[in-house]
């Protein structure tokens, strides 16, 4: 039976770093101790693809070595963390939670995971996620090689996707953090489903290199936590420049939340009819709370207005066009039929019929809508809104279909954020913020690109308010 | 006045944000078999190409290849 006590599967990284370095526990023992809760409790959610006890015993073994010679590495070194199963881990298997690609193995290891595991970061286990990253659409939360991600805080519901297994695990303190990758919306949807703090990183900004394309112009790997400080710690491990990857940045992120800018000087837009019609009844007074809570902060709240655009339709096409093309070799082999979803079979089949000028259509409005951002992020510098307007659904929800009858809102607000902040590669951070009939919801800050800084100063302010993010959901019974 | 239909507004708000492009969602029947996919798939694509050519282009506005900002 493990001697770690329960508070440290669900302690922030620099608290579980500093107790390693002051010797409370060894990191064989704490790695041996999450690898026993992520292989016990992981399958009951659906959440495990792939356990790598014996590599990350070996790797803790050489984190005690060096903590005992004082070779510290930061804080990242020895806390266990793990991965959405799209990474290639060399000489494992890298699913992508898909059956046609259940046995695929590489020979090389993703660049984010290397660059985690040259800070003495360990890796317990590969986390599982929606086929493909969900790429281009799927109808139901069983389109998976694990089976439907099953939400922490009700298993009849879903976790989210595509970075299922992520949320799943932070949620429950099977993984101090994980790794997640978002084309549009895979990140921060899970993320606020299961009552997690997630981070989509601005476009670029991390490397794709190992990582399974959905998009080529739309993919970031991006960190899932308990915490926005926990986020930044992670991103400053994982962003930088990389030959690897052509659509790097090749900037660098360093966590500084004491340099951040002083939250009175930082404009905040929001649309009102976001939070008094969009979301759901049930988590309104949450939802009011948290915007005073923000207000309360110090910053200027100002009504914002999205530019009007045909988001769904051309992030439909980029992600359809971009996805058949990258999986076309799959389609033609017919093994495209052995996906567990029929609405995605037929979606990467269609996606091969798009004509250039649709794509070229789509990528044409992207980039005015990109202008438009910039223009909106010169007079607020961040949007704010709820991450997602429902909780999760049932697990057998068709997710084409909205959950709610309630009426439409009468005007759009924000509620397009996600689709219109992945077309411009804006960095988003999703932080829990109250809770509706039971179900964790979050909300979304939105800034400039590379404005990673200011968006986890701002939910780390927040979170220093607030414990929506230390609550734990009841572990369900084998 | 925004240019956002009730129906896209719908499909904004159900759960999938990659099934954004649906412009509709909410009342047709799920598809029964492998073939009404497919036509549901391509019935969908070509709505969206209908959404983009209802956008008013520039001739000036050129495709979005950079994404460093």
């Amino acid at each position: 039976m493990s001697s770690i006590p329960d508070d440290i599967f669900f302690a922030g990284i620099a608290e579980i770093n500093q107790k390693l370095t002051k010797k409370e526990f060894s990191a064989v023992e704490l790695a041996r101790a999450f690898c026993d809760r992520l292989e016990t409790i992981g399958p009951r959610y659906n959440a495990l693809a792939l356990s790598l006890r014996k590599d990350v015993l070996r790797d803790a073994k050489e984190v005690d070595g060096d903590i005992k010679r004082d070779r510290l590495r930061g804080p990242l070194q020895g806390v266990p963390f793990g991965a959405k199963d799209l990474l290639a881990y060399a000489k494992h298997p890298t699913t992508w939670g898909a059956k046609p690609y259940a046995d695929q193995v590489f020979d090389y290891t993703a660049s984010a995971l290397k660059r985690i595991q040259k800070h003495g970061g360990l890796l317990t286990g590969k986390l599982a996620m929606v086929e493909l990253a969900g790429g281009p659409s799927y109808r139901y939360a069983s389109a998976s090689l694990t089976g439907p991600g099953l939400n922490p805080w009700d298993n009849t519901r879903w976790s989210g996707g595509s970075s299922s297994g992520s949320a799943i695990a932070v949620a429950l303190g099977l993984a101090t953090y994980a790794l997640g990758s978002e084309t549009s919306g895979s990140i921060l949807t899970p993320s606020a489903f299961c009552g997690v703090t997630g981070l989509r990183p601005t476009y670029g900004l991390v490397s794709r290199h190992g990582a399974m394309a959905l998009s080529w112009t739309l993919d970031k790997i991006g960190p899932i936590c308990r915490s926005a400080e926990d986020c930044g710690l992670v991103l400053e491990a994982i962003a930088g420049g990389d030959s690897d990857d052509s659509s790097s940045a090749r900037k660098n992120f360093y966590y500084t939340p004491q340099f951040s800018r002083d939250l009175k000087d930082v404009r905040v837009g929001f649309a009102p009819v976001d939070f008094n019609e969009g979301v759901d009844p049930a988590a309104r007074g949450d939802y009011a709370k948290a915007l005073e809570t923000i207000r309360s902060l110090g910053v200027q709240v100002t009504e914002a207005k999205m530019p009007d655009f045909p988001y769904g339709p051309v992030i439909g096409t980029i992600i359809s066009a971009e996805g058949s093309a990258i999986f076309e070799p799959l389609v033609k082999s017919g093994k495209v039929d052995q996906l567990a979803d029929q609405h995605q079979i037929a979606g990467l089949k269609a996606g091969l019929e798009i004509p250039a000028k649709d794509y070229l259509k789509a990528m044409r409005i992207r980039a005015l809508i990109q202008e438009a951002f910039r223009d909106l992020l010169s007079t607020v510098d961040v949007l704010i809104a709820p991450t997602r307007f429902d909780p999760a659904p049932k697990i057998t929800q068709p997710l084409d279909r909205r959950a709610s009858d309630r009426p439409v809102p009468t005007t759009p607000g924000l509620t397009a954020l996600i689709p219109a902040g992945n077309l411009a590669g804006l960095p988003a951070l999703s932080l829990p913020c109250g809770f509706a009939n039971g179900m964790p919801m979050g909300l979304q800050l939105v800034g400039s690109p590379f404005s990673e800084n200011m968006l986890l100063a701002i939910g780390k302010t927040f979170q220093d308010h607030t414990d929506w993010h230390k609550r734990r959901p009841p572990v369900a019974a084998a | 006045m925004s240019k956002f239909t009730r129906r896209e507004l719908a499909a904004a708000l159900s759960t999938s944000a990659v099934l954004l492009a649906r412009p509709q969602v909410q009342t047709q029947p799920l598809p029964a078999n492998a073939d009404e996919e497919l036509k549901a798939s391509r019935a969908q694509i070509h709505d969206n190409a209908d959404q983009l050519d209802k956008f008013p282009l520039p001739m000036t506005a050129e495709p979005a290849t950079t994404f460093k900002p």
